[in-house]
């Protein structure tokens, strides 16, 4: 009964989209989200951490293998983040090309799209490696150790947000399948 | 649970695509290596600045918004809106002290401060990550902003500009790490440089060690360097521990705009030109010389 209801199921417009599409879409999420970034952290006379968005593609996009659209995307966030935080070039693209290395090399290892725990425990690592290569890189180009302490309010906002929203950054095939095939 | 088999599979497949991620990587870690020479950075500089000025001016204007003239009027209104915030800032203090300040320059034969001039500019973003902690501010050469300028608010000083751009200007901030202030007691008169490095005060160091600043007393600029100019309001100043910390007077000021003032002029001393010798005689001996020869 229960199988016949799911089988009867109409499937979410999302799942019909593929890989190309859903990269667009969650690069336009990030941009987005950037964007309203470089605006005033405060509401109300509460500052917040904003997110580092590019991080969510880099934690998506390498749970389904290695490709290079999905580097070049992250290069170019890494410039603009580059930019905005008047960081030397470089720093950003390499910590999330490191993400995105990560999260492929633990993707090709386990089975992250339909073990629950290994994807969250997964995903939290890979936040905190990205934030901890991002405050060595800081540190030690700045000749001074900097403060962690908004650097870890960015991490959770990033990892919180991320729980919520991390369908919009599956590229919907997973790793061996064939390219362009929906989930 | 764990995966086997299919990646080994496909490693052959992936190799070249890891290939190109470790090449990404490797390049981008020699880049930042390069840039630790000043002069490869400095090539860069291009591309921030202009980068800069497309994120500092960033502002769309939508084609119904230029079709139906109200483009022109939100303009118009900014325009005098930040007329008003300048006239209303300095209406209150310019009545009650000018006629003193003349007062009082006259009396003591005092060479008067310069007039201020200034651009207003919006803050078009602010970075609070863990690099410099910097503003982007949507005026730059073309408005008339000069390298170094000051950077006020409504509180007081805000920062100084690092990186100049055609219509955009990036201020490195009181509260960067890097940030030294030379500053001085409004009421003790100690003088001190402000360090930043902390979001809600600054650490004053390399002050005198028989003097101390009196609890609650502002913290002016000193002038001394030249960077600033003298008597831009800093913050308040607290005990804390063995030490004393700034409590920055910009962070009451919020309201997104920041008046960048140019750096104070200061000319080099002109030397005196040496007396000519009459009639081609040898110049006059200095005792010393006279003393060697």
């Amino acid at each position: 009964m229960a199988g016949s209801s799911s089988a009867r199921r109409k499937p979410s417009l999302w799942s019909k989209y593929g890989p190309t599409p859903r990269l667009a879409f969650g690069a336009l999420l990030i941009a987005i989200v950037g964007a309203f970034g470089l605006t005033r952290n405060d509401i109300f006379g509460l500052s917040f951490a904003w997110p580092h968005a590019a991080l969510w593609g880099a934690v998506g996009w390498g749970r389904v293998g290695l490709s290079i659209r999905p580097m070049l995307v992250l290069i170019a966030f890494g410039f603009v983040q580059d930019v905005i935080f008047h960081a030397p070039f470089g720093c950003f693209e390499i910590v999330n090309l490191l993400t995105y290395a990560g999260s492929t090399a633990i993707a090709s290892q386990f089975d992250v799209m339909s073990e629950p725990l290994i994807a969250i425990v997964s995903s939290a690592l890979l936040f905190a490696g990205a934030f901890l290569v991002l405050w060595l890189l800081a540190s030690t180009l700045e000749d001074h150790p900097v403060r962690i302490v908004p650097l870890i309010a960015a991490m959770m906002t990033t990892g919180v947000i991320y729980a919520l929203g991390h369908r919009a950054f599956d590229l919907g095939r997973r790793p061996g399948e064939p390219v362009g095939q929906p989930a | 649970m764990a995966r086997s088999g299919r990646s080994g599979q496909k490693s052959s497949r992936r190799s070249p695509k890891r290939l190109v991620l470790g090449v990404f990587i490797f390049a981008f870690a020699a880049l930042i290596i390069a840039q630790s020479a000043p002069q490869i950075a400095g090539v860069f500089d291009p591309v921030r600045t202009s980068v800069g000025d497309r994120l500092g001016t960033g502002e769309s204007v939508s084609i119904w918004s230029r079709i139906s003239g109200q483009a022109a009027k939100d303009a118009r209104i900014h325009e005098l809106e930040a007329e008003v915030r300048d006239l209303a800032r300095y209406k209150a203090a310019a009545i009650s002290m000018a006629e003193r300040l003349e007062a009082y320059e006259q009396i003591l034969n005092l060479m008067g401060e310069p007039p201020v001039r200034g651009v207003t500019a919006r803050v078009t973003s602010e970075s609070e990550g863990p690099f410099a902690q910097t503003l982007l501010a949507n005026a730059g050469r073309a408005q008339g902003v000069e390298e170094a300028s000051v950077a006020v608010n409504e509180g007081g000083l805000v920062g100084r500009v690092i990186q100049l751009g055609q219509s955009s200007s990036r201020i490195l901030l009181v509260t960067d790490f890097n940030s030294r202030v030379p500053v001085i007691g409004e009421v003790s008169g100690v003088h001190a440089i402000m360090q930043g490095g902390s979001t809600g005060s600054g650490t004053l160091t390399d002050m005198p060690e028989r003097s101390d600043f009196v609890e609650g007393e502002r913290i002016l600029t000193s002038s001394e360097g030249g960077a600033f100019p003298r008597g831009l309001v800093v913050g308040e100043v607290r005990k804390s521990g063995n030490g004393w910390r700034v409590k920055y007077a910009m962070s009451e000021g919020s309201a997104g705009y920041v008046q960048l003032i140019p750096p104070p002029l200061i000319s080099k001393p002109i030397p005196q030109p040496e007396a000519l010798p009459a009639d081609g005689a040898a110049p006059a001996a200095s005792p010393t010389q006279g003393a060697r020869q």
